[in-house]
């Protein structure tokens, strides 16, 4: 029995756009596939690297961990969407902080950053831990993304 | 992965699909959507239970109870004011469970009936004497949480039941409790022991077990008897703690020692603090 | 924005891309109607296939064709960077577990994977060589089939593939007034990159064009033109920057595969491993060393002797040269008399081990820095002052008749133990390590670039370093930027395609500053050449009479930016300056490793523990690591990666190890098992220092770096443990579980 296709319309970073997808196909694959928004990356697929991170109804989740079927009507939010008229100061922070090594965690932390920021403006260093520790890099950027973080809060940006 | 998608509206509707064969439950995704990945279910059927109205999402004090609705995500748990104030142990216990980002999706009736032996929010639900709400086609029952697991994986569940809420008895003495857990890294871990101790005025003490044996588990002692060596060798040889890629017996069986000691130490003394 | 010198931490090239998410990594790239491949492999370790059943699997929607052994010239073509042994496919057997046995194409990743549950293998386990002990064991069946091995090979009948023996001095007739005798184990780890490797391949042109992740581009373009019988200019490579390399990505893996597969359907297509499939790919070469150091009382050491197991995996990839370069440097940064080294490199039924960040130095430091601290509490020395006393001087020889010693390691010593607060006092239950790991850099190879001055003055640099993190694009940038006055922003980097980027050897053991940027800087220097001797022609003048400054041209009383400079020169038919650089080096072929090393990474770690005495569990309190680059061209660049090697160092010390079955599987396969550093795994005060002596061959007087930080990261943290505890730890990881047995007398077994 070969998958049935289905049409799934959801709002990606303000866009109402629809795409054909399967039932076992999942947000991630749907955005990067369907949509061509490669920003988001699949690691390993179930989420333990946060690098498929994007805000859905506004939180941050795992989107390799969502069915794109069960986002039937909701809002994304991507990389892309952030930033999209111009850098946000939490982007221009990574920039200035070096937080940016090889940059292939760096949207699902941008992201998961950026929701973490709505929930908690002003959060301390431990909350900044907590808020990202379902996002890995390899490169071992933490310290700086850490400070990148702080410095867009408002705080001092110490490590 | 070829498998039907559904979304129904009613909890009727919901069971009777879930009582066909291959049909599987989805709420948060977080086990199901690894589990498919992995060929470990392969189901004709999902059925996503989020728009069931009587699977309901909020945490609601009635009558002595606290009820958490089967669609309540972790992060909702540990947000609460009344899971805060009455039932600590299972706010810590829940923000936990993964990452943010899991917690944003992952229900509390779902790490439930997944029925992992290290479960993270199982030994904080049997310390505070939880009961699991499950609502089948014809019938809706209530099952204590130690009653609950039969086995790694398993539940008393039915097929076509589901878990519409988990209810707490909101405690009418003071009660001290403590949250421990033992993992590999201090990043995001599953334990390799956890467990959760409430101790009242009245001197009974009861522990949740996590990942120490087939499923979670519940021992109960009292103020004194946890005086002697004997005491703690009584409430801690429910548990069968084995060797596993997380951690080997021997291990667990002297962090469970360590673990439950402190605890129940943090317990007292959380409990004189307020009396 | 103007010119940025050496030195400065400009912002990284390439950095808003990242940010916004507009970077294209090797999965993001859109290759038109490219199909998807995906492997099939067993689950087990060595196994004999028997019968391979395709054709439920080929009868799948979706499915184009499923590839085994059989599509594939006989005998099967094989290739290596060291031995030409590793096989195209999997053909007659598995030698480790995720060899991949056959390849399903279909037209999407869901039929592919549909296809690959649906492939039926028959299949026999066979006994495996799954641990150093198996390796060495004579009755232990052969991993590499006979025949692979030349006639003249001695170890022939036996899973050794290699020995070395290295050393100097007479060690059995050297005195030692303690001579410390221990066994250490480094466990088997693996990369983990985030990206996953990619590798897309499509027949153009009457050859072949890849697409991968790869490090070394130009080291795959010649061994797919050897294998596919095409000249190199038939081969093109597309190498998008990767998403994480450290050496994982260096070597040939699955292109051979893809590429032979999509010259065969006429058709592009792609494969991209999953996270599991990459641990099942790559890691670290595990090794038991066996050391005897002898010591004076007073400190002085006085002889290495030293029997040291390296388990290669069951092909050889570039394990040789990892064992085979670290290995050589038996007493790592110390002067010592007397040095005996028997060396192996063993096949296994598993992983093949390849390149990763360190290269066997931290496997080396880990065994010599544990010994000099178990010497220094017998001797009841300090442990700096051990070190002290016994590391190279600047001009020292660290090898007899090699290069000697080129930094102040001292210097970096100390300013780790002053930075962790050596010698105050501890709370109970704190410990303090501290530990030197030295690593050579490359010992020949070479780098091109072309730089064009174009018409604008503005400037198009073509080098094919791989920026996959450590910022090459900005240094390379800065060094344009420093020497011809170009505002950064006017400079443009083309690298990853060996059709229009000419050769570099490779991006690996921290060369390219050094290399790739004197080649840099050799075109700039022709460039201003080239370009006064236009000036000069054009006034009619004497070149000595054209004055360059970076962003000026004097001549004939006038000044002239670059941009004017330009236009002066070639007037109403614009024209560009073209040059080519380089920076070779030639290598010594009677040298054992093929030269001496280009320099000395060399780097300090201290760290200060906090332990819980009843469960083993411990906080790291302080991690210093000290690096000695010779010059920061980008300190904030060097400093973030040095912090990076840091961080991943403290993953095989504290809770990275692949854990094999008996079957030779690996269980921990996967994210969810297999345990890498996190946010929350950070120590609460971390510090990375660079020390900039100007020592260095590279521009401005640099060194390599990027490696340094995870040399002596373990014997650092084990030696604050054992102050902490009391007992010494000589395996890897130190997980709670591991400090606990040892505390508590358990008996966990070693590691292999």
């Amino acid at each position: 029995m070969s998958p049935i296709e289905s049409a799934v319309t959801l709002t990606v970073n303000g866009s109402r756009r629809t795409a054909r997808v399967s039932p076992s196909t999942t947000l991630l694959e749907m955005v990067r596939a369907r949509l061509e928004l490669t920003g988001a990356k699949e690691c390993c697929a179930e989420g333990e690297c946060g690098a498929c991170t994007m805000i859905l109804d506004g939180e941050p989740v795992n989107s390799c961990l969502v069915l794109a079927v069960e986002t039937e009507g909701s809002e994304v939010t991507t990389i892309e969407g952030i930033g999209a008229a111009g850098m946000t100061w939490l982007q221009e922070s990574f920039l200035a902080t070096g937080a940016i090594q090889c940059g292939f965690c760096i949207p699902g932390m941008v992201v998961a950053a950026t929701a973490l920021l709505e929930r908690v403006p002003r959060p301390t260093e431990s909350e900044v831990r907590e808020g990202l520790s379902g996002n890995l890099c390899r490169c071992g950027g933490y310290s700086r993304i850490c400070a990148a973080v702080m410095v867009a809060a408002g705080g001092d940006g110490a490590t | 992965m070829t498998f039907q998608y559904h979304r129904p509206q009613s909890l009727g509707e919901a069971t009777d699909l879930l009582g066909k064969d291959d049909a599987v439950a989805l709420a948060g995704g977080t086990d199901l959507l690894v589990a498919l990945r992995h060929r470990v279910v392969r189901p004709a059927l999902v059925v996503d239970l989020k728009s069931v109205a009587d699977i309901a999402n909020g945490i609601e004090v009635e009558g002595g109870r606290l009820r958490i609705g089967g669609g309540v995500v972790m992060n909702r748990l540990t947000r609460n004011e009344e899971v805060n104030r009455h039932f600590p142990a299972l706010a810590q216990a829940a923000a936990v469970v993964g990452s943010v980002q899991i917690r944003n999706r992952a229900t509390l009736a779902g790490n439930l009936c997944n029925a992992s032996p290290a479960a993270d929010t199982a030994p904080a639900l049997l310390a505070y004497g939880a009961t699991v709400i499950a609502s089948g086609t014809d019938i809706t029952r209530s099952i204590p949480v130690e009653e609950f697991f039969t086995g790694p994986g398993t539940t008393v569940l039915e097929r076509g039941e589901i878990v519409t809420a988990v209810e707490l008895p909101i405690p009418l003495k003071a009660l001290g409790s403590a949250f421990a857990r033992v993992t590999r890294r201090r990043g995001v871990d599953l334990a390799s022991v956890s467990l959760v101790c409430t101790l009242d005025s009245s001197g009974l003490a009861r522990f949740g077990f996590g990942a120490v044996g087939p499923t979670p588990l519940l021992a109960e002692s009292t103020f004194d008897e946890l005086a002697t060596d004997d005491g703690w060798s009584r409430l801690l040889s429910v548990t069968s703690p084995i060797t596993d890629v997380r951690a080997g017996a021997e291990y667990r069986r002297a962090m469970l020692h360590v673990h439950s000691k402190r605890a129940f130490q943090a317990a007292s003394d959380e409990l004189r603090a307020a009396t | 924005m103007t010119g940025a010198g050496l030195g400065i931490s400009a912002p990284r090239v390439g950095g808003s891309d990242r940010v916004t998410g507009a970077q294209r990594f090797a999965a993001d790239i859109v290759i038109e109607d490219a199909l998807h491949v995906a492997l099939v492999h067993l689950d087990c370790g060595h196994a004999a296939i028997e019968k391979i059943d395709t054709s439920v699997a080929a009868g799948i929607e979706g499915v184009v064709r499923v590839f085994t052994a059989e599509d594939f010239p006989h005998p099967v073509p094989r290739f290596g960077p060291r031995f030409a042994d590793r096989p195209v496919i999997a053909t007659g057997e598995t030698k480790y577990h995720g060899e991949p046995l056959a390849a399903v194409v279909a037209v999407s990743k869901e039929a592919a994977a549909e296809g690959v549950a649906a492939v039926r293998v028959e299949y026999e386990e066979l006994p495996g060589v799954y641990s150093i002990d198996d390796a060495l064991d004579p009755e232990s069946p052969l991993v590499v089939d006979p025949e692979l091995r030349s006639s003249d090979d001695a170890l022939a009948d036996s899973n050794v593939r290699q020995r070395w023996d290295w050393g100097w001095g007479d060690v059995d007739s050297t005195e030692a007034d303690l001579v410390v005798e221990e066994t250490y184990t480094f466990p088997m780890v693996t990369h983990f990159s985030i990206e996953p490797h990619v590798f897309a391949a499509a027949p153009e042109g009457g050859g072949v064009t890849i697409w991968s992740s790869i490090q070394h581009p130009y080291f795959l373009q010649g061994t797919l033109a050897s294998l596919l019988d095409l000249p190199i200019s038939k081969v093109r490579v597309h190498a998008p920057d990767p998403g994480g390399g450290f050496g994982g990505k260096g070597f040939p893996k699955y292109e051979p595969l893809v590429a032979m597969i999509a010259l065969e359907l006429g058709r592009p297509v792609r494969l991209v491993l999953t996270l599991e499939e990459t641990f099942q790919a790559v890691r670290r070469t595990n090794a038991r060393l066996q050391l005897r150091t002898g010591f004076a009382s007073h400190g002085r050491l006085v002889f290495i002797d030293a029997i040291e197991d390296f388990m290669m995996g069951a092909y050889a990839d570039i394990a040789p040269r990892v064992i085979s370069k670290s290995s050589y440097f038996a007493a790592g940064p110390y002067k010592v008399g007397a040095v005996r080294a028997v060396v192996r490199g063993l096949m296994s039924h598993t992983t093949p081990s390849t390149a990763f960040r360190g290269f066997g130095a931290p496997q080396m430091t880990w065994a010599i820095e544990s010994q000099m601290d178990a010497a220094a509490r017998a001797l009841k020395i300090d442990a700096v002052d051990i070190r002290l006393m016994n590391l190279a001087r600047p001009g020292e020889e660290i090898v007899p008749g090699d290069r000697a010693a080129d930094g102040d390691w001292r210097q970096a010593l100390n300013i780790a133990a002053e930075k962790v607060g050596w010698g105050e006092p501890l709370s109970p239950g704190h410990g303090r390590g501290i530990s030197v790991g030295l690593k050579a850099s490359a010992t020949a190879g070479a780098s091109y670039c072309i730089l064009r001055i174009l018409h604008d003055g503005s400037v198009s640099l073509i080098a094919g370093t791989s920026d996959m993190g450590q910022g090459a694009r900005t240094i390379l940038t800065q060094l344009v930027s420093e020497n011809l006055g170009v505002p950064m922003e006017r400079v443009s980097l083309v690298m990853g395609d060996t059709a229009v980027v000419p050769f570099d050897y490779s991006t690996s053991a921290s060369r390219s500053t050094v290399f790739m940027g004197s080649a840099v800087v050799d075109a700039c220097e022709k460039a201003i050449a080239d370009l006064k001797g236009k000036t000069a022609d054009h006034h009619h003048v004497s070149v000595d009479d054209v004055v360059f400054t970076p962003g000026q041209v004097s001549v004939d009383g006038a000044v002239y930016t670059l941009p004017e400079a330009l236009n002066d020169v070639f007037g109403a038919v614009p024209g560009e300056i073209i040059v080519t650089g380089s920076q070779r080096g030639e290598g010594d072929a009677d040298h054992p490793l093929g030269g001496p090393a280009s320099f000395y990474e060399v780097s300090c770690t201290a760290s200060e523990v906090s332990v819980d005495l009843e469960t083993g569990d411990f906080e790291l309190v302080k991690h210093i690591t000290v690096a000695d680059v010779g010059k920061a061209i980008n300190p904030q660049h060097v400093e973030m990666q040095d912090e990076g090697a840091a961080v991943m160092g403290l993953g095989h010390t504290l809770m990275e190890h692949l854990i094999l079955d008996e079957h030779g599987r690996i269980v921990n396969l996967g994210a969810l098992d297999y345990r890498i550093p996190t946010f929350k795994d950070m120590p609460s005060t971390m510090e990375s220092v660079l020390v900039e002596n100007g020592d260095g061959p590279g521009p401005g007087g640099a060194k390599g770096s990027g490696e340094g930080g995870l040399l002596a990261t373990s014997p650092a943290i084990a030696a604050a443990l054992t102050q902490a505890t009391g007992v010494v730890i000589k395996d890897l990881p130190l997980t709670p579980e591991r400090v606990w047995q040892a505390m508590h007398g358990g008996d966990e077994g070693r590691e292999q």
